[in-house]
């Protein structure tokens, strides 16, 4: 393979991933108007799109013989964002003129008329320029009814951050989810983490009865897929449920105020479902990571006086940053994007859903008014690329090197 | 009094008995060299006296205690790694106060133990540098820093010297012999270098296959090996032997013949052989010289020009490789006949 065509299938692979982005970022930056009559694709060039608007205010009725405007501030006046701007093209004359054939009658007739031509509007001599400007000059002083005319402009590219205010700031769903999400995620990255690090230093460098077959057991379990076990795991947390609701009602005066039920379905329920789902991997990767620090160091620290807890917040702690750090990243992405154990086993109620499952919902509510979507689905993406990039620096390279011969 | 006692220590990884029955004295302030062929288990008799590994049987005393039970740190030793073994994330300082830190010392003590320390090793400069940030003898000799920190009952080194280049690893080895006589600590030191054993040690004691071969001072072992192993391991270029018969025998001298030599009054060291068993005849390259009428010849096939010595690789008649090294410059070529004669009274018969 050459270098060009390897270089061509990259850069092919990358344009491939990254294009979903790319739309979904576009989209979510245009117009309402824009993101239905085109493709995100043509958001970068001019296109040619009809606008209507009136000549002046309704209640502009002071008489005049020449009044002159611009069609884009007319277009724009109640427009905070996606301000129109470009080259007016040409204007739709709808009227009726003197019927050539039929010598004293009229004919309705439709033509466009482009910039600099004039045209009879309500007998008054109509010019626009294509940067907008116009004039309506009429032969002596008149008041006439504002006319809405349909101009076709060449509208040059135009984005705002309408959508994201919009799901933002005007709708609690998105940060009641954004909140959700974190509340799900932040514990149930930091819960795994933390066991599968002890376990991982047990796994690897303490000796006990069954050290290997136990392993062998906790990796086997990585091949158990979550929804295989949402019925028994369901199971388990009502029966929890009933029973605290049982406990609580012993314990508590809540059978007046008819409070008594515990709810099965809960942030805690997620974060135990996740937990116990993420150790297999998260064991299997530190404690390879683990067993593969240098022996005499762990020697070392062991003549020096080290305990096995020393040992491991000491030594194999910070020599595990990698590690502990790649496996955040992917426990993180993995609860992040969790739509089908959130939406079994996470709280029902509508604050309390996660990003994914308000996502699915928005599909329903907002299917046609695809900038709104699209902006959700970006604030989702952000957060795990935030993460990763903020975890980057702990991606070192070298962190063993001096401590021993060629490590 | 810092006495190290091993008593029938027998380890078995397994099925496989990596050391045999090995009783050994080391005496207070005696720098000890374990020496041996690799896989002979000097390097696990080493982490069993650390504690490193666990004794299948036996016993160790360090100090006049058991330490068969007691965890690696409170055998009262001190430990230096082939691989430096330092902790990476921390610095020099760090990297030798740890111990301290770990049994509680004041932060006053452990700078002033880590900084005289330093000043022993001369790297005061160096104490606030990662290890990445070191060349390997400032690594090694760190982790001498470390160990000396703790001052220990016993220094015990792992093969500390075998990752340096050659002209740091003799630096480092006078540095080691002066260390010892300035602390006077009891140490064990575990090489495959003949050299570094035969310079360093007031004992070597030599294994083989996880068995003691011979405990002595150096110029015992040279010039009295107990057997053939130690007369081939120590010594270099290595002892010549020659195959041939016991003759008659006097007490513990013998004669031998074999090979065209006929020699009479050798030191016999292989005492249950009598006149008529096989025997070889083992003589230092350095206790040979050039003699027309000698009774050992053979054709030169290798001349190495040392500068400060030469040496002859030849072969007798009967395809037996032997060596001659003299401290002169020899004008000898590949494929010359030459004829030596030999020192009996230096000479072993095994």
């Amino acid at each position: 393979m050459t270098r060009t065509f390897k270089h061509v299938v990259l850069a092919l692979i990358v344009f491939i991933w990254v294009l979903p982005f790319v739309a979904l970022v576009t989209t979510s930056l245009r117009s309402e108007t824009a993101s239905k009559t085109s493709g995100f694709w043509q958001a970068f060039t001019p296109t040619e799109l009809g606008q209507r608007f009136g000549t002046h205010d309704r209640d502009q009725t002071d008489p005049f013989v020449s009044m002159s405007g611009n069609i884009f501030e007319r277009l724009n006046k109640n427009k905070d964002s996606f301000q129109i701007s470009g080259d007016v093209q040409s204007i739709m004359f709808k009227g009726r003129l003197p019927d050539p054939d039929k010598p004293g009658k009229t004919k309705l007739i439709k033509k466009l008329v482009a910039a600099g031509e004039v045209m009879d509007v309500r007998g008054g001599e109509f010019v626009f320029q294509s940067n907008g400007d116009f004039t309506w000059t009429f032969p002596e002083e008149t008041a006439p009814k504002p006319k809405n005319l349909d101009a076709f402009i060449n509208q040059n590219p135009v984005f705002g951050t309408d959508a994201y205010v919009e799901v933002l700031f005007e709708n609690e769903n998105v940060p009641n989810a954004l909140i959700a999400s974190f509340i799900v995620t932040i514990p149930a990255t930091i819960i795994p983490i933390t066991i599968a690090a002890f376990a991982a230093y047990a796994f690897a460098w303490m000796s006990f009865p069954g050290r290997d077959w136990l392993f062998v057991i906790v990796v086997s379990l990585m091949v158990v897929p979550t929804q295989l076990a949402f019925l028994p795991v369901l199971q388990g947390f009502s029966g929890i449920a009933s029973w605290a609701t049982q406990l609580n009602a012993w314990m508590t005066d809540c059978e007046a105020t008819q409070t008594c039920q515990v709810a099965s379905k809960t942030f805690a329920s997620l974060w135990v479902t996740h937990t116990a789902f993420g150790l297999p991997l998260a064991i299997y990767l530190l404690r390879n990571y683990i067993v593969g620090l240098p022996k005499e160091l762990l020697e070392s620290a062991r003549i020096d006086g080290a305990s096995h807890l020393q040992i491991f917040t000491r030594l194999i702690l910070p020599l595990s940053v990698p590690a502990l750090a790649s496996f955040s990243i992917f426990q993180f992405l993995w609860v992040w994007n969790d739509l089908i154990v959130a939406l079994y086993i996470g709280p029902a109620d509508s604050s309390d859903l996660v990003f994914p499952i308000r996502l699915q919902k928005q599909l329903g509510t907002f299917k046609d008014q695809l900038h709104l979507l699209n902006a959700s689905a970006v604030i989702s993406i952000v957060i795990p690329v935030i993460v990763f990039l903020s975890m980057q620096r702990y991606f070192i390279r070298g962190l063993l090197a001096g401590s021993v011969k060629g490590g | 009094m810092a006495r190290v006692e091993l008593k029938g220590v027998n380890k078995s990884f397994g099925k496989v008995h990596v050391i045999h029955d090995i009783d050994l004295q080391i005496n207070d302030g005696e720098f000890v060299v374990f020496v041996g062929p690799s896989g002979c288990g000097k390097s696990t008799l080493l982490r069993l006296i650390a504690g490193l590994e666990n004794l299948s049987s036996g016993e160790i005393h360090i100090a006049d205690r058991a330490v068969m039970d007691l965890p690696p740190s409170k055998r009262g030793i001190a430990m230096v790694f082939q691989s430096y073994a330092l902790y990476p994330h921390m610095t020099v300082f760090h990297n030798m106060a740890f111990s301290l830190e770990l049994q509680g010392f004041s932060k006053a003590e452990i700078r002033e133990r880590v900084e005289s320390a330093a000043t022993i090793l001369q790297m005061q400069h160096l104490l606030d540098r990662r290890p990445a940030a070191l060349s390997g003898g400032q690594r090694q000799r760190v982790a001498i820093g470390r160990a000396i920190v703790r001052n220990p009952d016993v220094f015990l080194f792992d093969e500390p010297l075998s990752n340096l280049d050659a002209a740091l690893r003799h630096e480092t080895r006078v540095e080691i012999a002066k260390l010892h006589n300035q602390l006077g600590a009891t140490t064990i030191y575990v090489t495959h270098d003949q050299v570094e054993a035969m310079t360093l040690a007031d004992k070597i004691v030599v294994l083989k296959d996880g068995e003691v071969m011979q405990v002595g001072s150096p110029l015992e072992l040279f010039d009295s090996p107990a057997n053939e192993f130690v007369a081939g391991f120590l010594g270099s270029p290595k002892m010549n032997f020659f195959d041939g018969k016991l003759i008659s025998r006097e007490g513990d001298t013998a004669q031998f013949e074999g090979e065209g030599i006929h020699v009479g009054g050798v030191r016999l060291v292989s005492i249950e052989k009598n006149s008529g068993d096989n025997a070889r005849l083992g003589v230092r390259p350095q206790h040979m010289w050039l003699d027309p009428e000698g009774p050992l010849r053979g054709t030169v096939t290798l001349v190495e020009r040392l500068g400060t010595e030469t040496v002859l690789e030849l072969v007798t008649d009967k395809q037996t490789n032997f060596r001659y090294a003299v401290p002169e410059h020899l004008d000898i070529a590949i494929g010359d006949q030459t004829a030596f004669n030999f020192d009996a009274n230096m000479a072993n018969l095994f």
